[in-house]
């Protein structure tokens, strides 16, 4: 009996396993490849998670073709804002956005100033709606006072610009790297700019239409370099962030010092004519570098000969050539005496895929 | 941007590097250690910043200031003492300037702009040329500026540890 209710059990789990498959492949091939193996344990995680981040996974294949873990975490944060207001629907997040604009505007159109429900939905959407315009950040705070009517005005006079200059949103959304989410959200908010156009005038003078385009585009560059600078990721605040990438550029520059001072420090001469040209091929620097000095140790030997009688080569061709910095015709110099070196050796496979690759580039 | 021709790049940065170094190393025999350390950071410098195109500010500075110090490798450095005379007197008008003005500003907004004039005046004085950029060029600059550094440290950190092997085949 025991066997039989423990084959019963194992055959619903690979059921459970096999649909687990096939749901996690689809996310897994979209968001990051993974083995399967893992599938059973990573349903039933799926599973302990509440429902809010299992939609969301759900809705991952939409949001996010760039495959980013991040937004979809914020987006499952603000999830409960919105089933507790909306009793349990769990909707698509763009029309979520849209139905909390929509709800906000008609609190404040009725003025049945219901301050709670709109305080929440205000940090509800803006957190939300960070991810899409992120220049809402100095909105923030204001919701956080609790002065409801600020940030729903700020917000409507930040979008009324926008409605106008849509073609210049969708310019910034395609730069990030988020997604559809944006577009869909950006287009779903056509609607209630309809009703918004009329309030506030304030916003469509074209000066602060500049301005506020201006700003977009540089909040959009500063998203480029806080995913470039590692850490950045975290820091909220445009001051914090700036630091870390003042750090960032420092270190980066230290580096260069250090390196060439380490390279100062190698070599007697500041000639590095022969090993350099090797490395260099079709592909990366680095890699070549790393296969050709893993070959046999008769490179040293044929490298310190041939050394003398390649300066004097290479110096001809300079003194013939005088190279200056804009020229790329003397690159092709510089590959003939690679073929000519490459030549020597003939047992180590990467010396020859070396040289083939520089005669198809010939 | 430029992510797809991040390997030819850095070909071309090495080619260049080189043929400096080569250029260096033909003027004058033999170089004490910090000679040659000044040689070789100043053609990768110049290497890096040749890549990039003429619309990129930073490295049209670069270069700028490369020529205007006349930078020989082994003679004094008074040319560049000058310069840096000047510069100091420069930040120094500049800075006396927006003291004056930050006594007018109290609010938290203001304090909050003074963080970002701080930052922002940090990140133009690390960049090359960017004393005369404004806020949007910055983030642009900053951002090629940090792509090159990267692939510029990865390429001499590559020619480093190939020169070594060389040396010490064990």
């Amino acid at each position: 009996m025991e066997q039989t209710t423990g084959v019963l059990r194992g055959s619903t789990h690979d059921d459970v396993v096999l649909e687990s498959i096939q749901f996690n492949e689809e996310i897994r091939g979209i968001m990051a490849p993974a083995p399967a193996p893992e599938n059973a344990s990573s349903f039933t995680a799926l599973l302990e998670l509440p429902p809010t981040q299992a939609v969301e996974l759900l809705h991952s294949p939409d949001c996010a073709p760039a495959g980013r873990e991040p937004p979809c975490h914020v987006n499952a944060n603000q999830k409960p804002y919105l089933l507790d207001s909306y009793g349990g629907n769990l909707t698509f997040p763009s029309n979520a956005a849209l139905i909390e604009r929509a709800a906000k505007f008609s609190v404040f159109a009725g003025e049945n100033s219901s301050p709670e429900d709109a305080a929440r939905l205000a940090p509800a959407s803006l957190p939300g709606a960070v991810k899409n315009e992120p220049q809402e950040t100095d909105s923030n705070p204001c919701s956080t006072q609790g002065c409801v009517s600020d940030p729903a005005v700020e917000t409507k006079n930040q979008r009324t610009p926008k409605r106008k200059e849509r073609e210049k949103k969708g310019k910034g959304s395609s730069k990030k790297s988020k997604g559809i989410a944006d577009e869909s959200s950006g287009d779903g908010e056509k609607l209630p700019y309809v009703h918004v156009r009329v309030r506030r005038g304030q916003a469509t003078d074209s000066h602060s239409l500049a301005e506020r385009a201006r700003r977009e585009k540089i909040n959009a560059r500063m998203k480029l370099l806080q995913d470039l600078v590692p850490g950045c990721n975290k820091i909220s605040g445009t001051a914090l962030v700036l630091d870390e990438i003042i750090n960032h550029v420092q270190s980066l520059q230290r580096q260069v010092e250090f390196l060439s001072m380490k390279l100062a420090a190698v070599n007697p001469r500041i000639d590095f004519s022969l090993d350099s040209l090797l490395a260099t091929d079709g592909s990366s620097v680095m890699d070549s570098n790393l296969t050709s000095m893993a070959t046999p140790v008769m490179w040293p030997e044929n490298l310190a000969d041939g050394n003398r009688q390649h300066y004097q080569q290479q110096w001809q061709f300079d003194a013939f050539h005088q190279p200056l910095w804009g020229r790329e015709e003397a690159n092709h110099n510089f590959v003939t005496p690679e073929h000519s070196l490459l030549s020597y050796d003939s047992s180590a496979n990467s010396a020859s895929l070396h040289s083939n690759q520089l005669k198809m580039e010939l | 941007m430029r992510n797809q021709e991040g390997s030819s790049v850095k070909e071309e940065f090495l080619r260049k590097w080189i043929r400096g170094l080569r250029r260096y190393s033909c003027e004058k025999k033999n170089m004490s250690f910090l000679e040659r350390k000044k040689a070789i950071k100043l053609s990768a410098d110049l290497a890096m910043a040749s890549t990039r195109d003429k619309t990129i500010r930073w490295s049209q500075a670069l270069i700028a200031n490369a020529a205007s110090e006349n930078v020989c490798i082994g003679s004094s450095s008074a040319p560049k003492k000058s310069s840096r005379k000047k510069k100091m007197m420069l930040m120094r008008r500049s800075r006396a300037r927006v003291k004056s003005v930050k006594k007018e500003m109290s609010s938290a907004r203001c304090i909050a702009k003074r963080l970002m004039e701080k930052r922002t005046r940090k990140l133009k004085n690390l960049l090359p040329g960017g004393e005369s950029m404004e806020d949007g060029c910055l983030v642009e600059e900053t951002l090629d500026y940090i792509q090159s550094l990267r692939d510029q440290i990865e390429v001499m950190r590559s020619l480093l540890t190939a020169s070594q092997l060389i040396i010490n085949p064990s």
